[in-house]
């Protein structure tokens, strides 16, 4: 199955160039191969292993599927394969001669290297394979280069990503060192090894947008090509977060590390829904609330690594599985929404929610599915992102009430996992009514048309998904069990350890409701007799679409409680005079993090380096009086020591 | 139990939420009358209201799409079903399992998205002012309510709600009676969060999301309100109160007073205080949230030992 998924995927490459049916059809067989195998792996439990007998770069290919990299491979397979149909609808070789089939070789350069990463079982191929991932993302984020910001993104992305790879180096080629050889596996049992896992922290969440790392996250997602930032936030980030699942499993961890991480989690979920409350950028919106939601997955692993560390607490398992479960919930959901927020700036051109307005009349669709990826996002029942949320709730209810230690972190976790939550439902109700509800704000809304089939077709697929996995969760339950045996060998995969079957009947007796009541009073108000009129606006005739609320006042009253760390930059002009001609209010929430700690940080180091390139000027004498001065010091450590 | 008798038990149930809740907005209009000296309107009023908005016709924005009447019923389902989940005295609720607890406070989270998308169909300034102000002070209701629910499951050691809610809420019972005494004002949208009364719209709350809905829709709007209102005081009474330890007939008769006492005390507010500015809500909802925080805190600490 992995072989038919590789082959396709290399083929897909070869013609991705000049037959795009053709690389659709290689890119879909390789990736319903790629799911396969998972599901095989899943199924099972017992996973898959394999040994080359000849070498590559001095060490024999080791890959391996289990239950973990399974989970993580079949998500991949299903964005990747949506995001390849609606690639074709949306970045057209017509509209993008140049850029298009460059776009269709990197897609498969970066499922490709994805796909490695989750295999590869060796030290060395695993840093080959995901320095492939890291520059095929930037090709891809990249891939619009005409656009400076587009460039700008790609290259703060890649300098963050080398950043993070230079963690992950040091804690290869440390593990290299401490065992002889690059061969990775389970070794539970060696202590020394676990003050690499900072290491590991630092480089596997610069990838996943763990706060404070995730600086480079929002600029990235938001600028490249949409059906690209769907493959980012859905799946790429997921690398991240698969790395730390992976290596804190494999190896040891220090005691402090369920509390950093659940920390960090917590921190990341607030503050990430905080910022994205914030934004009027339609895509930043989407870019933050991915933040928060790896925010909540390390939550629920930092509560599995503390729980593990109390003694196999079997709440830590409610909290691996819920963080294990997020992970496919939000990757499909933030995918869907990512291919909404795509399919609207097709029709209309622009990101800026104050530009936008009314779209639900040209683009039904679009506005539906945007609706419920904003149930599904926001944690609301009955939906799939709900389910995970539950378990990691219960999981933080169980540890709470079990009076020790492990409560100091869990309840914190609890409140800003609540707090975030309805941080969220607020941002999303921002976005799905600035955009689609209303009136049109601009000409170019008002111009909208609704998408192409190929675009839509992706888009119902993984709305599709969202609803099933709400709806039968408990059929999930042996894989993610499987996944948490694989994690901690000694959790065996038993009965679900909570009660899914009765949510999942609680969430298909409210979707039928919900249909049943939606269309009963439908009827019922059209029996009565429906009319349209005016919007009532308290007996204003004339209102116009100026007037409407805007994402910045919408949001501003949250968004004020968090104003000493989101830093808002607002210029205001003030009507002057008895006949004001201009006034104006700018809104502007960048980037903390990156405002105030890197972008400083990176001038520091660049006038140094300035500094540093003074001494070189090309007058010989000085160099002399270098090479004496260097002499001299050598012959005194020489003489003194 | 045969399926029977379990159909008859929910209809019983679904009647008594359905028929009771309009109950409680008239009481609490009799009480502010008694207060001030009115002979204030029936205490039936809301069912007149209902059944007249049922057969009204509907003036639709011609902005709104469907999702302006299918938004409201969906709301009202989401409300009914967290009811149904509500154990009444003795008895656990229709469906009851591990983790209820949280689909109870989701499903009021989902009712609020429903509104608050419904309301903003119409583009109208004044709805976007009243979602926005719903949907920011959620953010700390809803803190506040995880705080409650949080402190009776560490004093339970259960995350059901039958067994959560059946226990007295122990040493922490005053401070968690005045937090979620706050929380249902403030979820509510009674003074001195909002005040159901006036009639100046840059002022209102959950009224002003429903400006431009008429007719049935209202009507669903306003009954799923006054069904959140009386899930609201039965949480509120068997958090606090040992009921889930009284033999039946005395359970039924503690929680219907309670319920009462709850609903009088919301019109002895509402008659004797002001509403409050809106840069103060914030803070009254945070003192909301630490009440609650600090009942978790005992009843940590105080399980410990």
């Amino acid at each position: 199955m992995l072989l038919i998924a590789l082959l396709c995927v290399v083929g897909g490459m070869a013609c991705g160039r000049h037959l795009p049916r053709l690389w659709l059809a290689l890119v879909l067989a390789g990736m319903a191969a790629a799911i396969g195998a998972a599901s095989l792996a899943l199924g099972d439990g017992a996973g898959w292993e394999w040994r080359s007998a000849f070498r590559v770069g001095g060490e024999a290919l080791h890959l391996r599927l289990d239950a973990i990299s399974a989970m993580f491979l079949a998500l991949m397979g299903v964005v990747g394969g949506g995001g390849a149909v609606y690639a074709l609808g949306y970045w057209t070789d017509r509209d993008h001669p140049d850029s298009a089939p460059r776009g269709r070789l990197w897609w498969n350069v970066m499922l490709l290297s994805m796909g490695l990463v989750l295999l590869s079982s060796n030290g060395l191929h695993f840093l080959i394979a995901w320095e492939m991932f890291a520059i095929s993302s930037y090709v891809l984020i990249a891939l619009d280069r005409q656009r400076r910001d587009a460039r700008a993104a790609g290259w703060l992305f890649l300098a963050a990503s080398h950043a993070g790879t230079l963690c992950l180096f040091a804690f290869f080629a440390m593990l290299a060192a401490r065992n002889g050889d690059w061969d990775l596996g389970p070794m539970s049992g060696r202590a020394e090894l676990a003050p690499l896992f900072w290491l590991a922290l630092a480089g596997f969440g610069v990838k996943a947008g763990l706060f404070p790392m995730h600086f480079w996250l929002p600029s990235a997602h938001a600028n490249s090509p949409s059906h690209v930032s769907a493959l980012m936030s859905g799946v790429a980030i997921k690398m991240g977060v698969y790395g730390i699942v992976r290596f804190s499993g494999w190896f040891p961890v220090p005691a402090a590390a369920g509390w950093i991480v659940m920390g960090a989690g917590a921190a990341g979920a607030l503050l990430g829904i905080a910022f994205s409350l914030a934004q009027n950028d339609l895509k930043r919106l989407l870019a933050y609330c991915s933040v928060e939601n790896v925010g909540i997955i390390f939550i629920g692993l930092g509560g599995a690594l503390l729980g593990a560390a109390h003694g196999d607490a079997p709440w830590s398992r409610l909290l691996l599985a819920g963080a294990l479960l997020h992970v496919w919930n939000h990757g499909l959901c933030k995918s869907l929404l990512f291919f909404c927020s795509g399919s609207v700036l097709h029709a209309t051109g622009t990101r800026e929610m104050s530009r936008l307005g009314g779209l639900w009349r040209a683009m039904p669709w679009t506005a539906g599915l945007f609706a419920l990826g904003a149930v599904t996002i926001s944690g609301l029942p009955p939906l799939n992102a709900f389910v995970s949320e539950w378990l990691i709730y219960l999981g933080l209810f169980d540890a709470a009430s079990s009076h020790d230690a492990s409560g100091w972190a869990a309840v914190p976790a609890a409140l800003a996992l609540a707090a975030a939550g309805a941080l969220a439902l607020a941002s999303f109700i921002k976005a799905g009514a600035v955009v689609f509800l209303g009136a049109p704000r601009t000409e170019a809304a008002e111009r909208a048309h609704e998408s192409a089939p190929m675009i839509l077709g992706p888009m119902f697929a993984l709305a599709g998904a969202c609803v099933l996995i709400g709806l039968a969760p408990v059929a999930l339950w042996p894989a993610v069990a499987g996944a948490a045996h694989a994690w901690r060998p000694v959790w065996a995969a038993a009965a679900p350890a909570a009660p899914l079957f009765a949510l999942g009947l609680a969430n298909v007796a409210l979707v039928v409701l919900f249909v049943f009541a939606g269309a009963l009073l439908w009827r019922k108000a059209n029996a009565n007799g429906l009319r349209r009129a005016l919007t009532w606006d308290c007996g204003y005739k004339t209102p116009s679409a100026r007037m409407q609320y805007t994402s910045g006042s919408f949001g501003r009253t949250a968004t004020d409680w968090f104003s000493s760390i989101l830093l808002p930059q607002r210029h205001l002009r003030r009507p002057r005079g008895p006949f004001p001609a201009r006034a104006a209010l700018m809104g502007h929430f960048p980037d903390t993090v990156l405002e105030r700690i890197i972008d400083p940080a990176a001038a520091a180091v660049m006038s140094l380096s300035l500094g540093a390139r003074r001494l070189q000027h090309g007058r010989i004498q000085f160099y002399i009086v270098y090479l004496l001065g260097g002499l001299t010091i050598l012959a005194m450590i020489v003489l003194l020591g | 139990m045969n399926p029977l008798t379990i159909s008859v038990e929910l209809i019983f149930r679904l009647a008594l939420w359905l028929l009771l809740a309009p109950l409680l907005p008239g009481i609490i209009n009799r009480v502010k009358a008694c207060v001030a000296g009115r002979k204030g309107p029936p205490v039936l009023q809301l069912y007149y209201d209902l059944a007249r908005l049922w057969q009204k016709s509907v003036v639709m924005s011609t902005l709104a799409s469907p999702g302006f009447i299918v938004g409201p019923a969906v709301a009202w389902v989401a409300l009914t079903g967290a009811a149904l989940l509500m154990p009444i005295g003795t008895a656990n609720g229709a469906l009851s399992f591990k983790g209820d607890v949280l689909l109870l406070i989701y499903l009021l989270a989902l009712a609020r998205f429903c509104t608050a998308w419904a309301a903003l169909e119409t583009g109208s300034a004044f709805e976007g002012m009243g979602a926005a102000r719903e949907v920011s002070y959620a953010v700390l209701t809803e803190a506040a309510l995880i705080a409650a629910v949080l402190s009776l499951s560490v004093q339970s050691g259960s995350s059901t709600l039958g067994t959560m809610l059946a226990p007295s809420a122990g040493p922490g019972a005053i401070l968690l009676a005045a937090g979620l005494f706050a929380v249902l004002l403030a979820e509510n949208c009674r003074v001195p969060f909002d005040d159901p009364n006036t009639h100046l719209e840059l002022t209102m709350i959950h009224e002003a999301m429903a400006l431009d809905h008429s007719g049935p829709p209202l009507a669903v709007i306003l009954h799923g309100a006054s069904m959140k209102l009386l899930l609201f005081a039965v949480l509120l009474s068997q958090a606090v109160l040992p009921i889930g330890k009284l033999p039946q007939p005395a359970a039924a008769a503690v929680l219907a007073g309670s319920v009462l006492a709850v609903t009088v005390g919301v019109g002895l507010v509402e008659s004797l205080m002001a509403r409050f500015a809106f840069r103060r809500v914030p803070l009254l909802l945070t003192v909301a949230f630490l009440l609650c925080l600090f009942a978790l805190v005992l009843a940590w600490k105080g399980g410990a030992q």
